[in-house]
C-alpha cells in the first residue's frame, strides 16, 4: 500500500490514474469569481483569508521557507513561522516599460503584505522577487513570497515589515539594532532626440574620444533612477541596500536619425538603523582549508528570478 | 511496490546485505558528501543505503479552453501521482532494507526524448537508521521517513528540536487564459495590469499550497520546513504551467527544547581568499 491510499482508503490498481490532492475551495468557476472579486475590492478571498487564519491559530501545520538552521535560531528568539504569502502583479507596458516596473513591484509588495496581515504576522522574511518564463506581450508578471512570522509577545502588526533577507541574517541584523523593512525600487527612463547628430556619435574612426552627449545621457538616467530610489526609500527606512541594477541603453534608428532609450531600474532592501550602533558579535578570523569551491566562499543563492532567467530543464 | 509486486528476490537479498546488522561485511551505498556523512553520524544516524524510486509516466490529454483560467486536472493528477509513485517505491526499497528515513531525498523529472506526453520521475535519497536503534524516529504510520533535508541540515533540524516525517507536496498545473484582441487593444499605450493573468497566478499557486498544508495535516506535522514553490513547464504549451511546493513535514521530538539550549552561531570570516 502506498501511502496516499490514505487519502482514497481503498488499494490503487496499478493502472489507478491516482487520488486528486485535497484542496479547499470549489469549483473553479466558483474560485475564478471569487479572486476576480476580490482583486478587485483590495482584498483576499474568503478561503485564503481562512488558510491563513487557520495557520496563524495553529488548527493547519506552518509553512516556512526556512532551513533548519534558521528555524533553530529563530527559535531562540522566540520567532515563530506562520504560513508562506505571497503576491502577485501582471502588468502591462502602455507608455512606459520602466516605470511599470515599480508599479507593478509595488503592488505585489502590498499584496504579499496583505496576506500577511491575515496570518497575523509582524514581519514577512525570505522575501523573493520572481517572474514566470511566458511571455504575453508587453507585460511580465512581478511576484514576490517568503514566510510570515511573528514574534511571541507582540501584538500583529497592521503593516508586516518585509526583509528581503534569509531569517538567519534577519535575526543577525535585528541583533545589531538594524531593521530590514522593505524593497525600494527606483526606475527612470528618458529618450534622447539626435538633433545634434554628429555629437552623438563617434566624428570618425581614428580619433579616441568620449561620446559626452551620450554619456552625460546615460549618467543622468542613472542618477535619476537612484534619485527616485531614494525617495522610495524614505517611506520605510532610512537606508538602503541595492542588491539589483539593470540598465539599457537602446539605440532605435528612424529614416535619417536615431533616437536612444536609457533605461535603469534599482531595486535593494531597505533598512532602518540607528547610526553609529554597535554590533554586538565578534566575527572570528577561520581558515577555510576547504579544497576547491568552499561552502563559505561560495556565492549564495538569494532566490531572486526576477532580473535572470528561469531554471527549466531538469527542474522538479 | 504500490502496485502490489513483490521485489524481485535478488533485489531483496541485495538490500538485506547492506544492512550492518548481523552482515559485519555489509557494504552501504549512498550519494552523501564527507561532511554529509560524518553529520549524518553525528546527529545518532548510519547510512544503510541509497533508496531508488523511479516511475515512467504517460500524461493523459486536456484540452484548455483558450480564453478561460482554469486548472488542468488531469495533468495536475498525473504529476502528483508520477510523483507519488516514485516516491512510494524509493520508500518501500528503504523499508525493505529496515532503514527509519530517507535523508537528501532529491526528485527530478526528465524528458523522453521520443515522445513529449511520456516523463520520468526519479527520486532517489540516502536510506538511514538510528545507529542505537531507537525507534521513535520514523515517519508517520511507522513508515521510513522522507526528507529532502540534506545530511547537514539533517542534524541541524535534529538540534532545533524537531524530527523530519515526510517529503510533503502541492501541485497544480494551470492554464493561463490567453487574452482577447479587444482587449489587447484596449490597453495599447496604457501603463496597467492585467487582473486575468495576476488571477491565474495566485489561484494556482494557492492551490499548489493549500494541497502541500493538508498533506502535512494528513501526516500530523506541526509545520514544514524549506518549503520552495518551482514554476516549471515540462513541454506544454506556453500557456501552460506548473506550479510545485515541496517541503519537509516535521514534528517535536516529544518535549520540545529549551530554546536557550540552542546554541548561538558564531560569525566568521575566511581569510584566506
Amino acid at each position: 500500500m502506498s501511502w496516499f491510499d490514505r487519502f482514497k482508503g481503498n488499494t490503487p490498481s496499478p493502472s489507478s490514474q491516482g487520488a486528486p490532492q485535497q484542496d479547499f475551495a470549489g469549483s473553479n468557476a466558483e474560485r475564478q469569481a471569487e479572486w476576480e472579486s476580490a482583486l478587485h475590492h483590495h482584498r483576499l478571498p474568503a478561503f485564503v483569508k481562512q488558510r491563513l487564519s487557520d495557520a496563524s491559530s495553529g488548527k493547519l501545520p506552518w509553512i516556512s521557507t526556512m532551513t533548519p538552521a534558521e528555524l533553530a535560531q529563530t527559535h531562540r528568539y522566540k520567532v515563530r513561522p506562520i504560513a508562506m504569502v505571497s503576491g502577485t502583479c501582471w502588468y502591462h507596458y502602455g507608455y512606459s516599460w520602466t516605470n511599470g516596473h515599480t508599479a507593478g513591484w509595488h503592488q505585489a509588495l502590498k499584496r504579499m503584505q496583505q496576506e500577511a496581515v491575515a496570518a497575523g504576522a509582524n514581519a514577512i522574511v525570505d522575501v523573493r522577487m520572481r517572474k514566470i518564463n511566458l511571455h504575453v506581450g508587453a507585460s511580465m508578471d512581478f511576484t514576490v513570497m517568503g514566510t510570515a512570522i511573528r514574534v511571541e509577545g507582540l501584538p500583529p502588526n497592521p503593516e508586516p515589515v518585509v526583509a528581503t533577507v534569509t531569517a538567519l541574517e534577519f535575526m543577525r541584523l535585528l541583533e545589531a539594532d538594524i531593521v530590514p523593512t522593505g524593497i525600494a525600487i527606483g526606475a527612470h527612463y528618458e529618450w534622447l532626440n539626435s538633433y545634434s547628430w554628429a555629437n552623438l556619435d563617434a566624428k570618425g574612426g581614428w580619433i579616441n574620444q568620449p561620446l559626452t552627449e551620450l554619456g552625460n545621457f546615460w549618467e543622468r538616467v542613472r542618477r535619476k533612477a537612484l534619485l527616485q530610489l531614494r525617495q522610495d526609500t524614505q517611506r520605510d527606512g532610512n537606508g538602503v541596500l541595492a542588491h539589483t541594477h539593470f540598465g539599457e541603453l537602446l539605440k532605435v534608428e528612424e529614416q535619417n536619425a536615431a533616437r536612444y532609450l536609457g533605461r535603469h531600474i534599482v531595486i535593494g532592501t531597505v533598512v532602518d538603523s540607528k547610526r553609529y550602533g554597535a554590533v554586538p558579535h565578534d566575527i572570528r578570523h577561520v581558515v577555510d582549508m576547504c579544497d576547491g569551491t568552499s561552502p563559505m566562499l561560495e556565492e549564495r543563492q538569494h532566490g531572486h528570478n526576477a532580473y535572470d532567467t528561469n531554471q527549466e530543464e531538469g527542474s522538479i | 511496490m504500490s502496485d502490489g509486486t513483490a521485489i524481485p528476490q535478488h533485489a531483496l537479498e541485495r538490500l538485506k546485505g547492506l544492512r550492518s546488522e548481523g552482515h559485519p561485511g555489509g557494504i552501504f551505498t549512498s550519494d552523501f558528501s564527507v561532511n554529509e556523512f560524518l553529520l549524518v553520524r553525528k546527529a545518532g544516524f548510519e547510512p544503510v543505503g541509497l533508496c531508488v524510486g523511479s516511475c515512467i509516466y504517460h500524461l493523459g490529454i486536456q484540452y484548455s479552453s483558450w480564453s478561460q483560467n482554469q486548472e488542468m486536472n488531469v495533468l495536475s493528477q498525473a504529476m502528483y501521482h508520477a510523483r507519488e509513485l516514485a516516491m512510494s517505491r524509493m520508500r518501500s526499497e528503504a523499508e525493505s532494507m529496515g532503514a527509519d528515513g530517507i535523508v537528501g531525498v532529491e526528485l527530478t523529472v526528465k524528458r523522453m526524448e521520443w515522445d513529449d506526453k511520456i516523463l520520468e520521475f526519479i527520486a532517489i535519497g540516502t536510506g538511514v537508521v538510528h545507529a542505537k536503534g531507537h525507534p521513535g524516529y520514523k515517519g508517520h504510520n511507522g513508515k521510513p521517513f522522507t526528507s529532502d533535508l540534506s545530511g547537514q541540515d539533517f542534524w541541524t533540524l535534529l538540534q532545533a528540536g524537531y524530527r523530519p516525517l515526510e517529503m510533503v507536496m502541492g501541485s497544480c498545473v494551470y492554464h493561463v487564459a490567453h487574452q482577447g484582441m479587444f482587449k489587447a487593444l484596449g490597453n495599447v499605450g496604457n501603463n496597467t495590469e492585467l487582473t486575468n493573468f495576476s488571477q491565474a497566478l495566485y489561484d494556482a499557486r494557492e492551490i499548489a499550497m493549500e494541497r502541500m498544508q493538508h498533506e502535512a495535516t494528513a501526516v500530523k506535522a506541526e509545520g514544514v520546513v524549506g518549503v520552495d514553490l518551482h514554476e516549471g513547464s515540462h513541454n506544454w504549451q506556453p500557456h501552460i504551467i506548473e506550479f510545485f511546493a515541496v517541503g519537509t513535514a516535521v514534528t517535536p521530538i516529544t518535549t520540545e527544547r529549551d530554546a536557550s539550549t540552542i546554541p548561538d552561531p558564531q560569525l566568521v570570516l575566511s581569510v584566506n581568499n
